[in-house]
């Protein structure tokens, strides 16, 4: 295992050294770094040709500036741009920022994956995979700027104008939203044509009646869960995830979710109105989460009896879904604030930039504005990402389905939930972890359009403005950190496969 | 009975907390504020924008609005004089002495007075003249930081400051006295009006680099420092000078000296990498009032999302580079007032005079001959009008259309004549020049798209009268400049950075460092020489037509177009007026006017 982990590192190195080698010159004889100075008249201009030369080492032919360039790497150093900025400075806070833009994106596309590719091989050739194959395919084959140009012309300013004036969601819209909901409902839950309509008129009714209701609370000026809200999501994840976890015939782990459900809502006003003004800084917050989480487990290890670890886990994943509900509520009671103070003047949704500039306010103000912010390129790269994941777990899940040990626990008798989650969900994972590190590698460089599309100063920005300029030493650091980022995911992915599988073994 | 006992007591602690907070009632969570935002291309990242480092329009724009200065450009462009911030005379002219004074009640943003002390240090930055000589800051630079290095010289002097722009020829450290300075010049400079403003605060310099906490203190150190070229002190000084006001984001607490500002506006906000924030400085004595309090600067690289941003309210004001792109997406917009206009550089076709690929344009019918194929009218109806409708070819090597000079240069100069194309003029040249079927190579840049399209059309016309015409376009054109035997002719943009005279100079005379086109003209040298010391407006106005006249006739080559710029602003502000010469959209900021709608 080590030998192995060795010898995967030292080939790394030098396919790194190559290919940084490879990409200098490349990036080197890309264009004239000059080439702005010698169009220009003004009075100095040979001092600044001559400064230019000196601190960029031009003398010197490129595959030996490299050399120059890679001692500095040894020494941690990492150069500086035509405009005698500092790289490491530079890729300190291009990283941050990045990772900023793409870890939520990162995170939601591969739950929001997951789920949809399960549901899709638990329901293979229905209506529901068809529609779901057909939209991933459409999306994965869209190119990211022209994506992130009509978020912007439809989500951002289509949606704040219709913000601006009177939200009201028109008729016709409520009506294709409800035949909507109704067919997805219709087509994910199975049963004979009969159950299946019955399905369909709940689904469309909730549907229609929650955008009607909507529409005469004004909604979309005064957004807001409500304690009816609250209750509907706490409840619901008390049930639901039962379910799912234990099932419902484990009635401890029911009652003990339900109990940290109650224990939410009981707190609701008091959170509201009082505690949440005392919270100033972020990690309060996740303080507080990590606390919500601890409570329920502590909840489920007094309620849990004999089989304490599945109780804890139920009561957990419900506080977690009871106190995010919570706070999403809380942050939403600003929403009227944010989008009507004078640096909003009413049209929230931005489609530049990382923030609001001098937007003063509470810790829930600050946390919609970065919501409103990063929701552009959020979707964007989800759209993209999404296909992925939702065709690998796919099929990835339908392989497994029809492995004979799935026969085999099907005929024990079990619950169809328990072969799913225990017997298949568990080893259709196995694949996908090593797909999931590929792209956490993948990300950080992948974002380069994005991130010019929506302004935010990153990667992208460091790549390309080094580009643009023919300077190599901003590119470089780049491509450092995404190169590294791919080699080593790669490893990990190897390793993680070999951990998760013992039929394999690194050697 | 255990899960009773705790839903028990999870009821009571629910209940009290209920109790505990029923008192607490909601409050306002948003400080409101108004504001005018303006999206740049590139980030700000230095306030001295006379470093090496920090000269970009980014930081110039910044510090035009924060500054106050003797004189600046309208968009005429003309040069003003800004007579609340300071006042200056010729004293004599051998040799050549100025005075400056700055006005009685000008401050700094921290209440300090601006004196002789800033003017002195302005002197020493810019000129260069205390700088340690053969000294090379390079050695002692850390390349990872490039601030300099613990090994660096105690007793070192180096300001890194305008050094070449003309101040260096103040080579006598200036007379200081109150709120004056007057300036020696060792050799007549005739663009002495150009080269000398206030930059950096004197006292917070000195604050900094020497440890002093009293502003006046620090002044008479700095002062004394300058006048006895005492080493050792100008050492961290010029250090500081240097370095010390490069910031990317909102600097420290207790570097808020460095925001200390004597223009209209002061730096409030900075958010690295997003947006700098700009308001109107309480402690402005000037004419140039703002009317806007807060101006807020927000980089986007992208020009679609620049203009993106505009529709959907995030900025007022955007001046993104002119595409049809961009063109089309403001042509979309409501509420928008889009004006199109002309940058400070323009495209020009030079002939090679010497050491050309193929000797060409060695004949002087045959360089008048390729001149009258080039059809200019037809490279702006295709290429620059969408961008610009208004735009027009221009007709002089030397003046800005617009700026004094230009009408009479293009009734004297004959390059109007050369607007349309005159095959039939071009072949009769061609044949009393006895030469049939003449070669020119023509080098421009062939990763620019509109540079193709220009050269498809140039060659398309060229043909026409006999020319063969070879593609010599490269990406590397900037690096076969002025390159013997590489090309016979070329076209390019030159950029103006000021209507100073001397500006034409390097590029007309002999030998001139951008004369990369071999010309040489003895009766051009002489004018340039007799330019060079010509202080009377009138006269240099006249000299530079004749050089404009004297080139024509040379057949040097053609003038094209100004390239076109575009700016766009919502209806909540007024009084956006753009000028061709930087600071751009900027110069007039403070006419600025908000609307009801702000």
């Amino acid at each position: 295992m080590a030998a192995f982990v060795i010898r995967r590192l030292v080939a790394s190195v030098f396919v790194l050294l190559a290919a940084t080698f490879l990409m200098y010159n490349l990036v080197a004889l890309s264009g004239d770094p000059l080439e702005d100075l010698r169009a220009s008249n003004a009075p100095n201009k040979e001092q600044l040709i001559e400064s230019r030369i000196k601190l960029l080492r031009l003398d010197v032919i490129p595959p030996l500036r490299y050399f120059l360039w890679l001692g500095g790497v040894f020494q941690g150093d990492l150069g500086l741009t035509v405009q005698q900025r500092s790289v490491n400075a530079l890729l300190e806070q291009a990283l941050g920022s990045t990772l900023q833009l793409v870890t939520i994106a990162t995170v939601v596309a591969i739950i929001l994956g997951l789920t949809v590719g399960i549901t899709t091989a638990l329901r293979q050739y229905s209506g529901y995979d068809y529609t779901v194959t057909f939209i991933s395919f459409l999306f994965f084959s869209l190119p990211i700027f022209w994506v992130a140009v009509l978020l912007k012309q439809f989500v951002a300013i289509g949606f704040n104008d219709f913000l601006e004036d009177d939200p009201q969601l028109p008729v016709w819209l409520i009506a294709l939203l409800t035949i909507a909901a109704g067919l997805l409902w219709a087509s994910i839950i199975p049963g004979a044509l009969r159950r299946k309509i019955i399905t369909f008129a709940v689904a469309a009714g909730a549907t229609a009646s929650m955008l009607v209701i909507m529409n005469l609370i004004d909604w979309f000026s005064y957004p807001g869960l409500s304690i009816v809200g609250v209750a509907i999501i706490g409840i619901g994840a008390a049930v639901g995830l039962t379910a799912l976890i234990t099932g419902l015939k484990n009635r401890r782990a029911l009652y003990a979710a339900l109990v940290v459900a109650g224990l939410g809502l009981a707190l609701y006003f008091p959170f509201q109105f009082g505690i949440s003004y005392s919270i100033t800084e972020w990690w309060m917050l996740v303080a507080l989460a990590i606390a919500s989480v601890g409570v329920s487990l502590a909840i489920g290890w007094f309620m849990g009896g004999v089989d304490k670890g599945p109780v804890m886990r139920v009561a957990a994943f419900t506080g977690f879904f009871t106190a995010g509900a919570i706070a999403l509520d809380r942050f939403m009671m600003v929403w009227d604030d944010y989008a009507s103070s004078g640096r909003i003047r009413g049209r929230p949704i931005a489609t530049i930039g990382s923030s609001t500039p001098n937007l003063e306010g509470s810790l829930w103000v600050q946390g919609v504005d970065i919501y409103t912010h990063l929701l552009l390129p959020t979707l964007a790269l989800i759209l993209i990402s999404f296909a992925t994941y939702t065709r690998y777990s796919r099929a990835s899940l339908l392989e497994v389905m029809n492995q004979d040990y799935i026969r085999t626990a099907r005929a024990k008798g079990l619950a169809e939930r328990t072969v799913v989650v225990r017997h298949a969900f568990r080893n259709a994972l196995i694949p996908i972890a090593t797909i999931v590190a590929f792209d956490i590698g993948g990300i950080v460089g992948g974002a380069v359009i994005t991130e010019r599309v929506f302004g935010w100063t990153g990667m992208g920005a460091l790549f390309q403005n080094g580009l643009d300029q023919v300077d190599p030493n901003p590119v470089m650091a780049f491509f450092l950190v995404v190169g590294g980022l791919a080699i080593l995911f790669n490893l990990i992915a190897d390793l993680v496969y070999a951990a998760l599988d013992p039929r394999i073994r690194v050697n | 009975m255990r899960i009773s006992r705790f839903a028990a007591v999870t009821a009571t602690i629910a209940a009290s907390a209920l109790v505990l907070s029923a008192c607490a009632a909601p409050q306002s969570e948003v400080v409101e504020g108004s504001s005018i935002t303006v999206a740049w291309n590139q980030p700000f990242y230095s306030y001295n924008s006379n470093t090496s480092f920090g000269n970009a329009t980014a930081n110039a724009n910044i510090v035009y609005l924060t500054s106050g200065a003797f004189n600046y450009y309208d968009n005429g462009p003309t040069l003003l004089k800004d007579e609340s911030f300071g006042t200056y005379e010729l004293v004599s002219e051998d040799p050549l002495t100025v005075k400056y004074t700055v006005a009685d009640d000008v401050q700094w943003s921290d209440g300090t007075p601006v004196d002789g002390a800033d003017l002195l240090l302005a002197w020493a930055a810019n000129s260069g003249v205390l700088n340690t000589p053969d000294f090379d800051p390079g050695e002692f630079t850390d390349p990872e930081t490039g601030e300099f290095t613990d090994e660096y010289p105690t007793d070192v002097v180096y300001f890194d400051g305008a050094i070449g722009a003309g101040l260096q020829l103040v080579t006598e450290t200036p007379e200081i006295d109150g709120k004056s300075i007057t300036l020696v010049y060792d050799e007549f400079f005739v663009d002495w009006e150009l080269v000398f403003g206030v930059g950096l605060p004197a006292h917070v310099v000195a604050q900094r680099a020497l440890g002093i906490d009293d502003a006046a203190e620090a002044k008479t150190a700095l002062i004394e420092a300058v006048q006895n070229v005492d080493a050792e002190a100008l050492a961290p000084i010029s250090n500081t000078w240097n370095s010390d006001w490069n910031f990317t984001e909102l600097p420290a607490e207790e570097d808020a000296n460095l925001l200390v500002v004597n223009g209209p506006y002061q730096i409030t906000d900075f958010v690295a990498d997003q947006s700098i924030t700009l308001s109107a400085n309480p402690n402005y004595r000037g004419d140039n009032l703002p009317n806007i309090e807060e101006i807020t600067i927000r980089f986007i690289t992208d020009p679609l999302a620049a203009v993106q941003a505009l529709a959907n309210g995030e900025v007022d004001i955007i001046s993104p580079q002119a595409t049809a792109d961009v063109a089309d997406a403001l042509a979309a917009l409501d509420g928008v007032t889009v004006l199109s206009g002309e940058e400070a550089v323009y495209e020009h076709i030079d002939l090679q005079f010497a050491e050309s690929k193929n000797g060409t344009f060695d004949n002087p019918l045959v360089r008048e001959a390729f001149l009258k194929t080039i059809p200019r009218q037809q490279i702006i109806d295709t290429l620059i009008k969408p961008l610009n409708p208004e735009a027009e070819v221009r007709n002089s090597q030397i003046f800005i259309p617009g700026a004094p000079g230009y009408d009479e240069t293009v009734a004297n100069n004959g390059m109007d004549a050369f607007t349309d194309v005159d095959i039939e003029g071009a072949q009769a040249l061609l044949a009393e020049a006895g030469v049939t079927a003449p070669n020119v190579c023509i080098l421009y840049a062939s990763n620019n798209p509109r540079r193709v399209n220009e050269f498809a059309l140039i060659q398309a016309s060229a043909a026409e009268a006999g020319f063969v015409i070879e593609d010599c376009g490269s990406p590397e054109w900037g690096g076969l400049l002025g390159t013997p035997g590489a090309y016979d002719a070329v076209f390019f943009g030159w950029q103006s950075t000021s209507l100073g005279v001397t500006n034409s100079s390097p590029t007309f005379r002999t030998g001139g460092i951008n004369n990369l086109n071999f010309y040489s003209n003895p009766e051009v040298d002489t004018l340039l020489d007799e330019l060079d010391v010509t202080l009377d407006v009138d006269r240099q106005i006249e000299i530079q037509v004749e050089i404009d006249k004297l080139l024509m006739d040379d057949f040097y080559g053609l003038t094209i177009f100004q390239f076109p710029a575009v700016t766009a602003f919502s209806d909540r502000v007024t009084n956006v007026d753009p000028g061709p010469l930087s600071p751009t959209i900027f110069w007039n900021a403070w006419d600025w006017e908000p609307t009801e709608a702000n």
